[in-house]
């Protein structure tokens, strides 16, 4: 169904259309949530709460934007609202894996279990920075949005989204650094 | 850069930027930094997220659908709380503080609003001003010099508390305001914004904005600004 015959079928509150939102666009909001909070059952828990704003928002929404920005913006206000008020913890790279000295030195290249555990040590670095930062990341690299789709999202400016993803990719890296000889 | 680093800039921008990269050694590192951290966000699109099996998305849609369907044409929940709060008393209250708040503001900056001079904590034996090409504002379209320095009438300022940004437009006169070139000061390089109507000279490094809806000359970042008289 062509999204706009898929809005107004769920704004008529047809169950097979929001059945169908839920299933096309869940995965994609759980990404950012995730990235957003840091752990998983948090995570599945805000976005019950997403859907249930994006099902009950669905009357006003005005076809301004698309259906998947619309809904990463009520994600992402959500989570926001989520860190105001509980702060959730995020454990340091440094706690998870120890001193980069005390890691494991770099194992054979063909090791499967070994090229997805340094890739998780870029996951994990990317849960430490600071919030603004890793949604833009994770909006950019994870659900490849462009500036002016992410702006919308975030409610800022293009040139504030690449600022922040300047800023976070030069912070990625330093956080990595010490980590450089295992990726 | 990242637009750089992902091949899209247009050409004509490529080659100013590269042209920077070759004066201008704290972005050539930057640049360096910049591609490492963008190869290796690269890799976060391959990664399986942690949680969110297909079973949990199930029990949740399930959970939704029951929610949906008892809400019915309740009114929102959100609706309830937002008119509850609403009262006359709640909105006396905040707009107190909202003045309470702006008053604070007057007076912890009337150095900024009384025009004193911008102070930069950026280390003067760091940046050589005598070394900045000195240009008008109609003259930036064409330069290829990375540091610049210019003059005009400020406009237009605008502060992003959350960002640590403030941006203005520089105008060649007041009379000729289509001849402008945006500024921006961003942290941690700290400047006292100026105030608009009055003239300035700012130095920083020149760029061209090329988004869609943009499409002009900028100094971002704003480095030093100077007062000059009217």
């Amino acid at each position: 169904m062509r999204e706009r015959e898929l809005v107004l079928a769920a704004q008529r509150a047809e169950p097979a259309a929001l059945r169908e939102i839920y299933i096309a666009y869940h995965r994609r909001a759980y990404n950012l949530v995730l990235y957003s909070l840091g752990d998983p059952a948090l995570a599945q828990d805000v976005l019950q709460v997403v859907f249930l704003k994006v099902f009950r928002g669905l009357a006003s929404f005005r076809f301004q934007s698309s259906l998947a920005t619309w809904i990463y913006r009520i994600a992402h206000n959500e989570c926001r609202e989520h860190h105001r008020r509980l702060k959730p913890p995020i454990v340091p790279l440094e706690a998870v894996l120890g001193s980069a000295d005390e890691v494991d030195p770099k194992p054979s290249s063909h090791d499967l279990h070994a090229r997805r555990e340094r890739d998780l040590i870029i996951q994990r670095a990317v849960m430490e920075l600071p919030v603004k930062m890793r949604e833009a990341v994770v909006l950019k690299y994870v659900e490849g949005l462009s500036y002016d789709d992410m702006a919308r999202v975030l409610g800022c400016a293009p040139g504030t989204v690449a600022s922040r993803l300047n800023r976070a990719l030069a912070e990625l890296e330093e956080r990595l650094r010490p980590f450089k000889r295992l990726l | 850069m990242i637009p750089y680093l992902e091949c899209w800039l247009p050409a004509s921008e490529s080659a100013r930027l590269e042209q920077h990269l070759v004066d201008c050694d704290s972005c050539r590192s930057l640049l360096v930094r910049l591609r490492a951290g963008h190869q290796m966000a690269q890799r976060l699109a391959a990664l399986p997220i942690e949680g969110g099996s297909a079973s949990d998305f199930e029990f949740g849609l399930a959970a939704l659908e029951a929610g949906v369907s008892a809400a019915g044409t309740h009114p929102s929940v959100w609706r309830d709380r937002l008119e509850r709060l609403a009262t006359p008393r709640m909105v006396t209250a905040l707009s107190v503080l909202v003045l309470l708040q702006l008053g604070l503001l007057v007076v912890s900056n009337r150095g900024v609003l009384l025009g004193e001079r911008s102070r930069v904590s950026v280390t003067r034996d760091a940046v050589n001003f005598r070394e900045f090409r000195r240009l008008s504002i109609s003259e930036l379209k064409s330069n290829t010099q990375p540091h610049v320095s210019t003059e005009g009438y400020v406009e237009d300022v605008h502060t992003d508390e959350e960002e640590g940004t403030v941006a203005f437009k520089l105008v060649e006169s007041p009379q000729n305001a289509e001849s402008f070139v945006v500024c921006e000061i961003m942290s941690p390089i700290q400047i006292a914004p100026p105030r608009a109507g009055t003239r300035i000279r700012v130095y920083g490094v020149a760029r061209y904005d090329a988004q869609n809806d943009r499409n002009w000359n900028e100094v971002n970042p704003v480095l030093s600004i100077v007062p000059l008289n009217p």
